[in-house]
């Protein structure tokens, strides 16, 4: 019985694997998308618990997956992955609904905490 | 040459053109005078000539008379002898020499040619029978005075029992008498010396007094006046003309000093605008300087920034792969092994490569701060509320002297804060954890503008001449490898500097250092 589907959004390759090859161990079904076309096409296909997903991608940023996730989609966490945290994009993150965000980059350990943190809020 | 020079100078011509007047005008009053003196002396021989004439025809009347020729002879050869008659003669109608006091002559007849004749037959005229008289030259150096006095035919002489006259005759013949005009001559002779020797004592008296005078009031101030345009041409401006007199000199003079000092004090003016002139010129041209030197830092630590935030995101990817996948490769050996030391030593590193990132991240994203009006005080009050519990700061004495009616900025209080902390942890670092640090705050006025500033000064070994030019630079670290990324003052500056605050240090080799930060202030009520 998983945990939980989470959804990795990220263009760099390496920040997916690492994310599923921290959550994975712990019980987490996750999935992974390269962009976020690819990552809301996911998201209307099956649902997601959670969704990870970076801010700043080539095609579409991740304050706009964020927006339509929650627009489609509100019982579905939303954690901000940035390299490039800065107040504004946060407190604009957080007002659109993200949960929290975590900068790059981060421990398994904060990846975690943060993860069950958002899900045990949101699945109360 | 001198002569010719004093001939051209101002007192020479004067002096020439006075001297010449001077000289016509005794010369023509000299002549005049000797002239009129002449003429009455003359006149005066003249007058007594006649009445010596006369004297002759009465002395002689009777023997004419009673035709006594001896007498008559003798009459005339007394009245010869006397002092300066030099001849008496009497001679008849037909030009005979009838007596001579000479006896020279007698009975000669004279030609019609004679003067003596002529003094009466002037041919072509009627004859002339009034007296005459005539000066002419002597054999010496005297003239003569010569007189003809005509006798006249009376009835006395031609009712004479002798007969020798008749009735009809007018003229009976003529008395002439030559007088020596030596005494005179000489007298005028002695009168012209004096009057000429007066006039040219005169003549020198007077050249002497003028020249006096003129040397006096022309030429002694006129080349004073000259030296002195050649001293204040030579650019010598101290210099005054002393000619204490209240005519047209002592004015000209005064003039003169008046320009001399105009011109001084405008040229004193000159000179300190020159060199005020050139003062601000240079200060200016520092001021630019410092300001082309500060813009030029400015946009380096902007390029730098957005370089730096291009770099750490690029990194911050890769780091989290390294991160992850260490984790995860640690837990697969027990604790106490090599292996999971190693993997330890390539996690502290790729975190300290995030720590770094950070660090630039924070210097790339000074301009997106959130202000608010913010009261300093208390942010330094948090600031140091951290700090104070650790390690490092325990030999370390914290002074704080806040001013409590210190103003508000509006700032970021987490930027702040994150540059007093900056300012904090270099203290102590330079300290070397031991010393002390005074935090002080005050409200100052610069150019009409209100200010806060905040100084941290510590007691640390003062930065080397060397480093200050370098010490907001990114990257610019004297501290050893792995204890600071170079980029604490270096955002503190753009922190500061984003907030229309200025940021500078003082410091002293072995005294220590201090950094001022000076933040524009708002009033309450604006």
């Amino acid at each position: 019985m998983s945990k939980g589907k989470i959804l990795v959004v990220d263009d760099e390759a390496i920040v997916r694997t690492s994310c599923s090859r921290t959550l994975s161990p712990e019980g987490y079904e996750v999935r992974l998308a390269t962009n976020g076309a690819e990552g809301l096409k996911m998201a209307s296909e099956e649902r997601f618990d959670l969704v990870l997903t970076d801010l700043k991608m080539p095609d579409m940023d991740g304050i706009e997956v964020l927006r339509i996730i929650k627009e489609k989609w509100p019982e579905t966490a939303v954690i901000i992955v940035t390299g490039y945290q800065t107040v504004d994009t946060a407190v604009k993150a957080i007002k659109l609904g993200a949960y929290d965000y975590i900068e790059k980059p981060f421990t398994p350990d904060a990846l975690i905490s943060a993860v069950t943190e958002a899900l045990t809020s949101t699945q109360k | 040459m001198l002569v010719k020079k004093s001939l051209q100078s101002l007192t020479g011509k004067l002096l020439l053109t006075i001297g010449t007047l001077m000289i016509i005008g005794s010369t023509l009053f000299w002549y005049f005078l000797f002239r009129h003196q002449e003429k009455e002396l003359i006149q005066n021989s003249v007058k007594y000539g006649y009445s010596f004439v006369d004297y002759i025809k009465k002395s002689t009347r009777y023997g004419m008379l009673t035709f006594q020729e001896l007498i008559i002879q003798q009459t005339i050869e007394a009245i010869g002898s006397a002092e300066g008659v030099i001849d008496v003669r009497i001679i008849d109608r037909q030009g005979k020499i009838k007596y001579s006091s000479t006896k020279q002559g007698v009975g000669e007849v004279l030609p019609k040619e004679s003067p003596i004749c002529l003094s009466c037959h002037v041919s072509g005229k009627p004859i002339k029978d009034t007296p005459s008289w005539s000066i002419h030259k002597g054999e010496k150096d005297f003239r003569i005075l010569n007189f003809v006095q005509p006798v006249y035919n009376e009835p006395s002489c031609y009712t004479s029992t002798c007969h020798a006259h008749s009735k009809d005759q007018r003229v009976l013949g003529v008395i002439e008498a030559n007088l020596s005009l030596e005494i005179l001559d000489k007298s005028i002779k002695k009168q012209g010396i004096a009057i000429t020797v007066y006039v040219l004592a005169f003549l020198f008296v007077i050249s002497v007094v003028l020249c006096l005078i003129l040397w006096n009031l022309v030429s002694t101030p006129v080349s004073m006046l000259a030296k002195g345009m050649e001293r204040v041409a030579g650019g010598d401006l101290d210099y005054t003309i002393n000619i204490k007199r209240k005519d047209e000199m002592g004015e000209l003079a005064n003039a003169f000093n008046a320009m001399t000092s105009d011109l001084k004090k405008a040229k004193d003016e000159l000179m300190e605008w020159g060199n005020t002139l050139e003062k601000k010129v240079q200060e200016k041209t520092e001021t630019i300087h410092r300001a082309q030197a500060q813009l030029v830092h400015s946009e380096k630590l902007a390029s730098l920034g957005r370089m730096a935030a291009g770099v750490a995101h690029e990194i911050n990817s890769p780091l989290t792969g390294i991160v992850t996948f260490g984790h995860l490769l640690q837990k697969k050996f027990p604790p106490g092994t090599q292996e999971r030391e190693d993997i330890e030593v390539i996690i502290d590193q790729a975190n300290r490569c995030s720590t770094i990132i950070k660090g630039l991240l924070g210097f790339a994203r000074a301009s997106a701060a959130e202000k608010a009006l913010t009261n300093v005080n208390d942010v330094l009050h948090s600031s140091m509320n951290i700090v104070r519990n650790k390690a490092d700061f325990f030999d370390i004495k914290l002074i704080t002297d806040f001013d409590p009616a210190l103003l508000r900025v509006k700032a970021d209080s987490s930027q702040l804060q994150q540059v007093f902390l900056n300012m904090i942890v270099n203290a102590a670092d330079a300290m070397e954890g031991k010393g002390t640090l005074t935090v002080t705050t005050r409200n100052i006025s610069e150019n009409n503008q209100d200010f806060i500033e905040v100084v941290f000064r510590d007691t640390g070994p003062g930065i080397p001449q060397d480093n200050l030019e370098k010490l907001f630079e990114p990257f610019f670290t004297t501290k050893p490898v792995g204890k600071g990324t170079g980029l604490g003052l270096a955002v503190s500056h753009g922190i500061i500097q984003d907030h229309g605050g200025k940021i500078a240090v003082r410091t002293k080799l072995n005294e220590g250092s201090s950094f001022i930060i000076k933040l524009p202030a708002q009033r309450e009520n604006t």
